[in-house]
């Protein structure tokens, strides 16, 4: 077993140009050298990873793609019957390993909680599974936190190393990588020359100072039954999705969201069954096919997504949050809307509610 | 006049007011104190709430016409609503296409000098922390930190909306708080943006766009943020039937999806960028409406949002007309 390894800044370049030859590499970039956000895109020698902030949007797609064909279907008349065709379907799709590298913790702790829903239940999604398998996490100990993070209030933190195969820790002049499991200590290799005893010590204080902060003050993980409580009281609801506009950034920032939609889009005989994020925000989300929607309103699909991330998900998987802290929501919200507020003010009385943040 | 003065005359006015008034939207300081969020007040006490500053971007008339009943109550009761110069002609439009009652409402305008682009100020300054207040004197935007107070030439921190906005006192209002203040450019340079852009060939500006567009994650944000885009229930984007796109995220969705939302703003945008601030993945989607004002401007001389007796021209239809 190779010990920590050193990756200085101006050799990360080549160490990711090397990795990129036999996996696809993905890292945090900025949009082009006029744009502030970050996003995560498939490393290329002209694309330099940015590490000093959160992406914009998660490495969710790296897995689970905004957009994913299912299975590809041609219908062929019958020559002998005109009323008869036959439907030719291919769902074989094969997948490159793949790397993310200088994800965060709560950007790979968005995955544990896809893994309960579709690896660990009764029905395994054989799309999800097949990415998952081949995906490797590089994550960095997250030294950035701001006033909209909260990692910590739902049983994370900056330090969390759950989910991920390498460590990467910045030290004077670059990185110190460590492998936490058998598939990353694989890539050790790749990674850089041996770190000195005084990166390592410097590397070890560094995690040690992180995994002592506390991001977020409040504790979120415990609102299940408050939620219960709380859910016939419209007049509550109605006061905190007020503000709400009812677009998808919400629920596309988030590394946790996995609500898909699956639709057939087909020219004449030939089309793709396709299955492309939903967002519990939409007008159309639950829609029926009678047409009738249970969630009419904003109100209703607003506590939906509270109760989903707070209440029902963490009854259903052993207390585990659906909600990983990372901030975006509240971040990215075009009207500043705070979940942690709505959340914290269940257990409020009616008089003590602010209702406004 | 200074902005916490401003805030305090706008909460007194409000006070002073709230018996005629059932509601009153404005800004409250947000999760941090860079962030402002819209606010909805139905109690006087909540008053004090109220903000006033360059952080004060959200145009909340959209919520007049989306969220609120603004037909005239039986009480004669009102709501009470806080604009800047653009959220003044968000509002004239709306009034101007029946959505809202003029009646309905106590307008609240604020002579605006500008509000502060996130991501510019960000881009600059990515470390900033504890921030306390955000103010604009001059020519400088003023951030004052806990540590520190900071001072950046506006050009590089106001959105750019504001940089080119011919409006900044609000066109229609019942009180107003402070001074007029002077538009940052003359009329001559509004499209400047837009006419850069044409200058570049078809081919470059098809590429710019679609490396704009590529980027774009359908998340509607642009369209719900528009106080104007008012037919969401069943919007082209999502339609299943009749069916105008697919639900895949090629570019050909996304450009006709942007294109659509321009050209139903055709004449009707009133340049508040709420689209354009709003995007999480930076796409200047106003630069379209801006080109579509451009062409409404050239050939039929009108501007939207600017008198709530004229009749939008594509509200109209004049067989005698010359314009075009």
């Amino acid at each position: 077993m190779r010990g920590k390894t050193f990756i200085a800044h101006d050799e990360l370049p080549e160490v990711l140009e090397r990795l990129s030859k036999a996996m696809d590499v993905w890292i945090p970039t900025a949009i082009n050298d006029e744009k502030y956000e970050i996003q995560f895109l498939p490393y290329q020698s002209d694309r330099l990873p940015v590490l000093d902030r959160q992406s914009t949007m998660p490495p969710k797609k790296v897995i689970f793609p905004q957009v994913e064909t299912l299975l590809h279907f041609s219908r062929k008349k019958d020559e002998n019957n005109p009323f008869k065709s036959h439907i030719k379907l291919e769902d074989e799709e094969e997948v490159s390993p793949v790397l993310v590298f200088g994800a965060r913790p709560c950007d790979v702790r968005g995955f544990l909680v896809f893994d309960e829903v579709y690896l660990n239940g009764p029905y395994k999604d054989p799309y999800y599974a097949k990415r998952r398998k081949k995906t490797l996490f590089a994550t960095l100990v997250c030294e950035t936190s701001d006033n909209a993070c909260f990692c910590s209030a739902v049983g994370s933190g900056p330090a969390d190393q759950t989910g991920s195969d390498l460590w990467i820790i910045p030290v004077d002049g670059g990185y110190v990588i460590e492998a936490l499991t058998e598939r990353g200590e694989n890539l050790m290799p790749e990674m850089g020359k041996d770190a000195t005893e005084a990166q390592v010590a410097e590397a070890r204080d560094v995690q040690e100072k992180v995994a002592g902060l506390r991001v977020g003050e409040a504790d979120l993980t415990q609102n299940s039954d408050a939620f219960e409580d709380r859910f016939s009281d419209n007049e509550y609801w109605r006061d905190m999705a007020f503000k709400c506009i009812s677009c998808g950034i919400c629920t596309y920032v988030c590394p946790t969201c996995y609500c898909f939609n699956i639709t057939d889009e087909a020219k004449d005989l030939d089309g793709e069954r396709i299955r492309s994020w939903d967002s519990c925000m939409f007008n159309h989300f639950t829609r029926e096919a009678s047409g009738h929607n249970p969630r009419p309103s904003k109100l209703e699909r607003y506590r939906n997504r509270i109760g989903h991330k707070f209440s029902y998900f963490p009854k259903k998987y052993k207390g585990m949050i659906a909600c990983c802290g990372c901030g975006r929501c509240i971040r990215r919200c075009p009207v500043a809307l705070d979940i942690r507020n709505v959340v914290l003010s269940l257990k409020k009385n009616k008089e003590n509610v602010d209702v406004c943040k | 006049m200074p902005m916490d003065e401003k805030t305090k005359t706008l909460q007194e006015d409000f006070e002073k007011n709230f018996a005629d008034l059932e509601l009153v939207i404005g800004w409250e300081t947000g999760f941090d104190r860079l962030h402002a969020t819209p606010v909805f007040i139905r109690q006087p006490s909540e008053l004090g709430k109220l903000v006033w500053n360059p952080l004060c971007s959200q145009n909340l008339s959209g919520y007049l016409a989306k969220n609120l009943d603004a037909s005239i109550q039986e009480d004669g009761k009102k709501i009470g609503i806080c604009v800047k110069g653009c959220d003044s002609r968000s509002l004239v439009a709306l009034i101007q296409e029946n959505f809202i009652d003029r009646k309905r409402l106590y307008i609240v305008g604020i002579p605006c000098e500008g509000t502060v682009d996130l991501r510019r100020l960000m881009r600059l300054n990515p470390s900033l922390k504890n921030v306390r207040k955000v103010d604009i004197e001059g020519n400088k935007a003023v951030v004052e930190t806990d540590q520190e107070t900071l001072r950046f030439p506006i050009e590089d921190v106001l959105a750019r909306k504001c940089l080119r906005c011919l409006y900044p006192n609000p066109v229609i209002y019942d009180t107003i708080i402070g001074t007029p203040v002077k538009p940052r450019i003359s009329e001559d340079k509004a499209y400047t943006a837009v006419e850069k852009l044409d200058s570049s060939d078809r081919k470059q500006r098809l590429a710019f766009w679609k490396t704009e567009f590529d980027r774009c994650i359908r998340c509607y944000a642009c369209r719900n943020a528009c106080p104007l885009c008012v037919c969401q229930d069943n919007c082209i984007a999502e339609s299943r039937k009749p069916k105008w796109l697919t639900q895949r995220d090629g570019i050909r969705e996304k450009f006709l999806f942007h294109m659509i939302h321009g050209l139903h703003l055709a004449g009707r945008c009133t340049e508040c960028g709420e689209c354009e601030r709003v995007c999480p993945v930076e796409i200047p989607t106003m630069l379209i409406k801006e080109k579509m004002n451009q062409i409404v401007k050239d050939m039929l001389d009108y501007e939207a949002g600017i008198d709530p007796e004229a009749k939008p021209p594509l509200l109209t239809f004049d067989p005698g007309e010359t314009g075009i």
